[in-house]
């Protein structure tokens, strides 16, 4: 039995830059990001909805792109980590802020909680410990014990409100 | 060494950000999976849904029909080719099941098609036909007379198939004195997995015009994946390049060759096309090695004073159905023995080594391997010695630590401590964790219904390891081959192999300091056995010492020639010269600079502008063997509060010791022993991988195995003492202590808590509940 397989041809704004591609109704977001949009920033730890790593936003809010299909994002905005710095190379307070707080290892889950990040701040710009801790629970990471990603988001935030200086990239 | 460090180190020992950070903040770093071929097609594996079963007759006919199939591959097919997993001798697992399936999850065939989507349908019309076969699932069950054999093809009796055992004399007639107090312990790990974030992957790309693979893999050891595929496919050395990309974390698990990376790569070569397997969550959790799971029966004799006297352990420990690599079996046990009486200076010591096939996934190297459970049966006795002689916890540790002045210590198991702070690391860790307060703080909280409890767990952890014995089984040395090039930058090339350790920043730190250059003027390159020297990559916490020590050696000869050409330029004598910025000056002269581009230049180009007899090039390549083991110490301790409605254990406080030697990048130290106390979370109270009685792994997914999360792991409090090796730069390894130290000291919080004694791993809140509650069910498992 050949298992028929259904397709759709379908639109997707993604960081900015529409792309449309002819897909199987079952693909999920995160290969359509992966295979058709070539965002490979996107990863995927468990393909099952728990661990966060393929966490993007769809019209502003955070999903686990494994779990959505490409159809349903069909005519919408995604935001990817691809689109998280500036156009010219700029890092976002955020990645910045991950990244002076030694907040990634191997760095296969960051993408996944610069994402999740991104869309915490923006609901909770200043949150407590315990409220950001509570927040990462939906993304695992097996390398840093969390502790400076705790830290890192709790920096960005404080960079987000303006009370830290954002360093230029590339300074040791 | 052969030098003295030339320079004030002005890169190591600071907390210097990641090199290697941009790339992976903006999403562009290259995993395995991230790599795109064109022409690329996907492979699905069908694997046994049977612990134990012939394989009666395998039917693709709907597969191979369908338009989307380039190929499936059987077992036969590939014996039929003489292609074959090398490595395990006694028990060789099969790259694909030929006639009998040993555990859920063994690979039988594997489809090849247009994508991933398509490979797995068409995994799905093949119908394996079984004929199940009795399997044997618990590792003291499997010992008994009569339990079926876990693998037809290699029987044994007991299912035992190795064995070890060793004693000091008069172990015995220690033991039977009335005079001594004896303590005894089943200790009792449970299976778990390495579980990086990202699973294991391969590419293989076969070059028809050259005859060569070339293979992208998710490995910790480039060059031994090199090697077994090169021996599997008969081919040379030469004609197989391997790369390790950005790797997702590996913790021991991305160390063996396994059968998928067997099969993928032969695909490729029948297949003259590129060709792809990204293993998914659940068949990595059925076939990733397993680890852990082990038994000790330990018992220690002690003084009526609390001398640590003699020590007896024997561990029992499961293959799974067959020794996959470095089996667990073996490396979780045989390294046991080495380091068992931990920092202790016990005088008599037996132990036993049972290894036993049972129809379960294949163990192997997990973060700490034989530690986490010497550590919880050394750390075990002394505290039930400590309890039951009413002498204090952390009195009884000093008496029984091998003091500062008494290094290099000999140890009962045949080893040599290195100096080490191991009385100082735990007095400084109960001031950290406020030892002395305690029982007044206890006090308190309970005085509000609250049960606090204190642990404690003093470690060792053997790291770099040099030469252990006469047989090629590892590398035990590593190399730096660097160049400075005509513009004054440094590439160094190196066979460790990062997967999330840092060393694109870490060894470039320790070279520039060495040759006076911005640590962002050194790049480092790994993981590709085409572009770097023979190594042996990266595991059992060598690379910082072992590798880096290569780089400090490559770099000081380096950084002699720069001298001696930069003094022939600037007519000065070598030793009057120094290095700083990129720039050769003479001391105390200002003007009299040469920058090092002109040097370099001068090596490349200028030949006849070089001191005599000095060749021209600015490149040199040292390799270096560390002593059989470096060993690092420390003291790990928890306050945890349970709470007695609903069993969960809170951790209050938690306070890490580390004396790793000299510090490269605290940060990153200090990184690596956050991730491995969180693990020590999971393997205290969450992580479990479950069998039914048939052999059904019941825990494929994370919803049921639990991953600790941010809730789960403690904020760590750090205290660092720094007693240098004798390696280059004074380092230790420190990437598994955290992992060997964490699971001890939080159980013993809890014992403490609850006043019981736990044999069995992990504490699941029913377990603390029943502790708590009275119900003394596992002492002595
Ligand atoms: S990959 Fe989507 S949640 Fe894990
Ligand atoms: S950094 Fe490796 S999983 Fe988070």
């Amino acid at each position: 039995m050949v298992i028929p397989v259904e397709t759709a041809t379908i639109t997707v704004t993604v960081d900015g830059r529409p792309y449309t591609a002819t897909v199987e109704a079952r693909k999920t977001l995160a290969d359509f990001l992966r295979e058709e949009c070539g965002l490979t920033g996107t990863h995927l730890g468990c393909e099952h909805g728990v661990c966060g790593a393929c966490t993007v936003l769809l019209n502003d809010s955070a999903v686990r792109s494994c779990l959505t299909f490409a159809i349903q994002a069909d005519g919408q905005e995604v935001m990817t980590v691809e689109g998280l710095a500036a156009p010219d190379g700029t890092l976002h307070p955020i990645q910045q802020a991950f990244w002076e707080n030694h907040a990634l290892q191997c760095a296969f889950c960051t993408s996944g909680f610069l994402m999740t990040t991104y869309a915490f701040l923006k609901e909770n710009p200043n949150p407590s410990e315990e409220e950001i801790r509570e927040t990462l629970t939906g993304n695992i990471c097996r390398c840093t014990g969390y502790q400076n990603i705790v830290a890192a988001v709790a920096d960005a935030a404080a960079r987000l409100r303006g009370e830290k200086h954002t360093q230029p990239v590339g300074g040791v | 060494m052969s030098a003295p460090i030339a320079t004030r180190p002005q890169f190591a020992g600071q907390r210097i950000k990641r090199l290697e950070d941009p790339r992976f903040l903006t999403g562009h770093g290259q995993y395995v999976a991230d790599i795109q071929l064109s022409g690329t097609v996907h492979v699905a594996f069908v694997r046994s849904n049977y612990a134990h079963a012939h394989i009666k007759g395998i039917n693709a006919e709907e597969a191979r029909k369908d338009p989307r199939c380039f190929a499936v591959l059987t077992g036969a097919e590939l014996a039929q080719a003489k292609v074959f997993l090398p490595g395990a001798q006694n028990a060789p697992l099969p790259a694909l099941a030929i006639d009998e399936v040993c555990y859920v999850g063994q690979p039988i065939c594997a489809v090849v098609a247009t994508d991933r989507y398509a490979a797995e349908d068409l995994a799905e019309t093949i119908e394996v036909n079984y004929d199940p076969l009795p399997a044997v699932v618990d590792t003291l069950a499997a010992t008994q007379p009569n339990a079926p054999k876990a693998n037809l093809a290699f029987p044994t009796p007991g299912n035992v198939f190795f064995h070890m055992e060793h004693a000091t004399d008069g172990i015995d007639d220690l033991f039977a004195d009335p005079q001594v107090v004896v303590v005894r312990q089943t200790f009792r790990t449970q299976r778990q997995t390495g579980m990086p974030m990202e699973t294991r992957g391969i590419v293989a790309s076969w070059e028809p015009g050259t005859a060569s693979l070339t293979v992208y893999a998710a490995t910790q050891m480039p060059h031994g994946l090199r090697d077994t595929l090169a021996a599997a496919l008969h081919l040379s050395q030469s004609k197989v390049r391997v790369i390790s990309p950005d790797v997702g974390g590996g913790f021991g698990m991305k160390a063996p060759v396994y059968p998928e990376d067997v099969v993928v790569s032969f695909l490729a070569q029948q297949l003259g096309r590129p060709v792809k397997w990204i293993s998914d969550r659940r068949e990595g959790i059925l076939a990733d090695t397993h680890a852990r799971d082990g038994l000790h029966i330990a018992e220690a004799a002690f003084s009526k004073d609390g001398l640590f006297l003699g020590l007896r352990d024997h561990m029992i420990s499961p293959a799974g159905a067959y020794p996959l690599g470095l089996s667990g079996a073996v490396a979780e046990t045989v390294l046991a023995t080495l380091v068992l009486p931990g920092p202790y200076k016990v005088q008599q010591y037996a132990w036993q080594i049972d290894g036993v096939l049972t129809n379960t996934t294949p163990t192997g190297t997990y973060r700490g391997v034989w530690g986490p459970a010497a550590t919880w049966v050394q750390e075990g006795m002394i505290e039930r010695a400590a309890r039951q002689l009413g002498i204090d916890r952390v009195e009884i540790r000093l008496k029984n630590m091998v003091r500062k002045e008494e290094f290099p210590y000999h140890s009962v198991a045949g080893v040599v401590y290195d100096p080490g702070s191991y009385q100082e690391s735990l007095q400084l860790a109960m001031e950290k964790i406020g030892y002395a307060g305690f029982e007044e703080e206890r006090r308190q909280a309970a005085a509000q219904g609250r049960t606090l409890g204190l642990g404690i767990a003093c470690f060792i952890e053997p790291t770099a390891m040099g030469v252990m014995g006469d047989e090629p089984l590892t590398v035990p040395n590593d190399v730096a081959s660097i160049r400075i090039e005509p513009s004054g930058q440094v590439i160094a090339q190196v066979g460790i192999s990062s997967h999330g350790q840092g060393h694109e920043t870490t060894v470039a730190q320790l070279i520039a300091d060495q040759l006076g250059v911005d640590v962002q003027n050194v790049t480092v390159l790994h993981g590709d056995t085409a572009a770097v020297p023979y190594g042996g990559g990266t595991g059992g916490s060598r690379s910082i010492t072992i590798g880096g020590g290569a780089a400090i050696l490559a770099a000081q000869e380096l950084r002699q020639k720069v001298l001696q050409i930069a003094g022939h330029l600037l007519e000065a004598a070598p030793e009057d010269l120094e290095i700083a910025d990129s720039t050769i000056q003479v001391k105390g002269v200002p003007g009299r600079t040469v920058t090092l581009a002109q040097v370099a230049q001068t090596a490349y180009m200028l030949p006849q502008k070089l001191p005599q007899g000095v060749e021209p090039g600015l490149e040199a390549t040292k390799r270096y063997t560390p002593p059989p083991i470096t060993f690092s110490n420390g003291c790990h301790a928890a306050v945890v509060e349970i709470d007695r409605a609903t069993g969960a254990v809170k951790v209050l406080r938690y306070v890490v010791v580390e004396d790793c030697g000299k510090m490269v990048n605290p940060m990153i130290v200090e990184g690596q022993i956050t991730g491995g106390v969180a693990q020590g979370v999971g393997s205290a109270f969450l992580e479990q991988l479950v069998y039914d009685e048939n052999g059904q792994l019941m825990t494929t997914t994370w919803m049921d195995y639990l991953m600790p999360e941010s809730t789960d792991a403690p904020k760590v409090d750090f205290g660092h003492i720094e007693t240098p090796s004798q390696n280059p730069g004074g380092m230790k390894g420190m990437g598994e202590s955290s992992l060997i130290a964490s699971p001890t000291a939080l159980v013993s919080a809890v014992e403490d808590a609850l006043g019981v004694w736990v044999g069995a791993l992990p504490l699941t809140p029913q377990r603390v509940l029943a502790l708590a509650e009275g119900r003394q069910e596992d002492a002595g498992a």
